[in-house]
């Protein structure tokens, strides 16, 4: 056994296969797992225990920062730093701070959605140790991967092999670190 | 392929259909009464009806172009509640009527003379006689958009095979481009002759896409209730999922945002602008109580439901999502009433009024005899024809992804 090992991976020929073994890997008490598909698989969410994203909250709150800082930066130009008679209207004329602070909530939100999916996500993240297993570049293909790192609390070299080869994958692999 | 069982309504909203008539009839009663009483209040009260709920019947012809041309699970899972809302029109135009014989009482312009400023740039435009025509040119134009539609339906609902079945989808997509042009032209033509002439003075040239996106809005909502309600029994508990409601929460999010959009957009160019002659409108419906309402109509039909409407758990919920349509269609009622009732009266001599001295018991009759009438009307119709198009090529699909994740 290899301890210099990031974890023990399993090919799988089709989504639903990957899917059921998923399903025994959470049902085994696995956390710390992954699967790659070269296509988006709703179910393995749920299969793998994934819990939902916070990035909607965060894209939320951003959008509020940005329209708070949009109304923020006019009131402090237009009535605190350089008030200025514009037509006669009263210096904080908040219904023309509207556009412009409409648009910064959808800066924000967008700055925030875009950030925050690479943080979460880790990225950029230019070496992945699954990329030392050569079949794993079909992943973008045809073939679907399930991962148990070797992180994991329930992880065990010779238990989970066996344990993953029991979920009739094509192969299973060691992934090196 | 799905099954094509017995797709019709559920027996139970025969119960329903004859409660609606019944609540409708004396509402009818007692508004005809207050008419006669006070003939200008009733028909505003009517007129306000009447864009409220005439408003969901032709929404819904406008949601089923929409839905022909973007295509989508929502739009086979909506097709045929929209198109028993679409085939509402001849009541629609049964409920115009009043409003067509009442004109004289109801629009101050036509008792200006037609020396005054105003009305001499107009000229045969603005006659009650080429009113009441254009307004038949346009239910006569909306009458063949809902009898073609619902001709290739029926048909398509008939066939036997596939291919059959595609080339009914096929026509009735290629007539709905076009045809959405011609909606939104009707609608805003329709909506400034209704509404907007009710103040001779105004005019505002965002005012059709309010009732274009105002309309589609309310149909959304109204077919969310609906198809909530048939949701937890045969046969559309086999159909519809939570994905579909989820969709259709997403499209009523967007137009909750288009409508405050369109009419912030108005009000940011009069406000800029400040000139009299166009601030006087804002003027009537931002003092003497209406404020209020112009508040409440900022927090409860776009703040309140676009937040709630952020949450994806609740859009997934049908009932609960139902609860949130039928609050924005209450709230529809209060925009209505917000730019139909301070507008100038003949009886004040063309001067308007503050909230308490304007709103009138009627303002709530008059929507309920409409209502009443119109979903009698709609839920006879909707109890025709299977409520999915058994034969569409897409039906499949779309009941799939209502059930997926």
């Amino acid at each position: 056994m290899d301890s210099n090992l990031y974890g023990v991976m399993a090919e799988f020929d089709t989504p639903t296969a990957v899917v059921d073994a998923a399903n025994k890997v959470r049902l085994a008490g696995y956390t710390k797992t992954d699967a790659f598909s070269p296509f988006p698989l709703h179910e393995i969410d749920e299969a793998l225990g994934i819990r939902r994203s916070i990035l909607p909250f965060l894209v939320f709150c951003g959008g509020v920062i940005g329209m708070l800082s949009g109304f923020a930066l006019q009131i402090f130009i237009h009535y605190i730093d350089y008030p200025l008679n514009i037509g006669g209207r009263p210096y904080l004329s908040w219904p023309s701070f509207i556009p412009p602070a409409y648009e910064l909530t959808i800066l924000f939100g967008g700055f925030t959605a875009v950030f925050g999916m690479l943080f979460l996500n880790g990225l950029p993240r230019p070496y992945h140790p699954v990329f030392n297993v050569p079949r794993f570049a079909l992943a973008s293909r045809e073939k679907f991967f399930l991962l148990i790192e070797a992180a994991d609390d329930k992880y065990n070299y010779d238990e989970t092999t066996s344990f993953m080869r029991s979920l009739g994958p094509q192969e299973v692999f060691d992934v090196p670190e | 392929m799905a099954d094509t069982g017995n797709f019709q309504a559920p027996a139970d909203l025969n119960r329903w259909r004859t409660i609606a008539l019944g609540v409708g009839g004396v509402a009818l009663i007692i508004w005809a009464i207050g008419t006669y009483l006070n003939p200008e209040q009733g028909l505003r009260s009517w007129l306000l009806g009447f864009v409220l709920f005439g408003g969901i019947g032709l929404g819904c012809l406008g949601v089923l172009l929409l839905g022909y041309l973007t295509g989508g699970a929502w739009a086979v899972a909506t097709r045929r509640a929209a198109e028993a809302g679409s085939r509402t029109l001849p009541v629609i135009f049964v409920l115009f009527l009043p409003l067509a014989f009442g004109i004289k009482r109801l629009y101050e312009w036509t008792h200006i003379p037609a020396t005054e400023h105003i009305m001499q740039h107009r000229g045969w435009f603005m006659t009650p006689e080429s009113w009441i025509l254009r307004s038949a040119v346009y239910f006569i134009l909306f009458g063949v958009m809902v009898f073609l539609l619902n001709k290739w339906g029926r048909e398509q609902d008939k066939t036997n095979n596939y291919e059959d079945a595609e080339k009914f989808l096929g026509r009735a997509t290629a007539f709905s481009g076009p045809a959405m042009v011609f909606y939104s032209l009707l609608v805003t033509f329709a909506s400034v002759d209704w509404v907007m002439t009710l103040d001779p003075h105004y005019f505002s040239t965002i005012w059709g896409l309010l009732f274009v996106a105002g309309w589609a809005l309310s149909a959304f909502c109204f077919l969310v209730a609906v198809l909530a309600f048939l949701s937890d029994k045969a046969p559309m508990d086999r159909v519809l999922g939570r994905r579909h409601f989820h969709d259709l929460g997403k499209l009523i999010l967007a137009l909750v945002m288009i409508w405050a959009y369109f009419n912030f957009s108005q009000f940011l160019i009069i406000w800029s602008g400040n000139i009299p002659e166009e601030t006087v409108w804002f003027q009537a419906r931002m003092y003497h109580g209406w404020g209020y309402v112009a508040w409440a109509l900022i927090l409860f039909h776009f703040a309140a439901p676009f937040l709630v409407l952020l949450l994806q758990d609740l859009k997934r919920r049908a009932k609960t999502l139902a609860k949130v349509a039928v609050f924005i269609l209450v709230m529809r009622w209060l925009d209505m009433l917000w730019l139909i009732s301070p507008t100038p009266r003949i009886s004040t001599h063309g001067a308007t009024l503050g909230f308490i001295d304007s709103f009138s018991w009627m303002d709530i009759v008059a929507p309920i005899a409409v209502g009443g009438i119109w979903l009698w009307y709609f839920s006879t119709q909707l109890m025709k024809r299977p409520l999915v198009p058994v034969m569409d090529p897409f039906l499949e699909k779309a009941i799939e992804h209502g059930h997926g994740h």
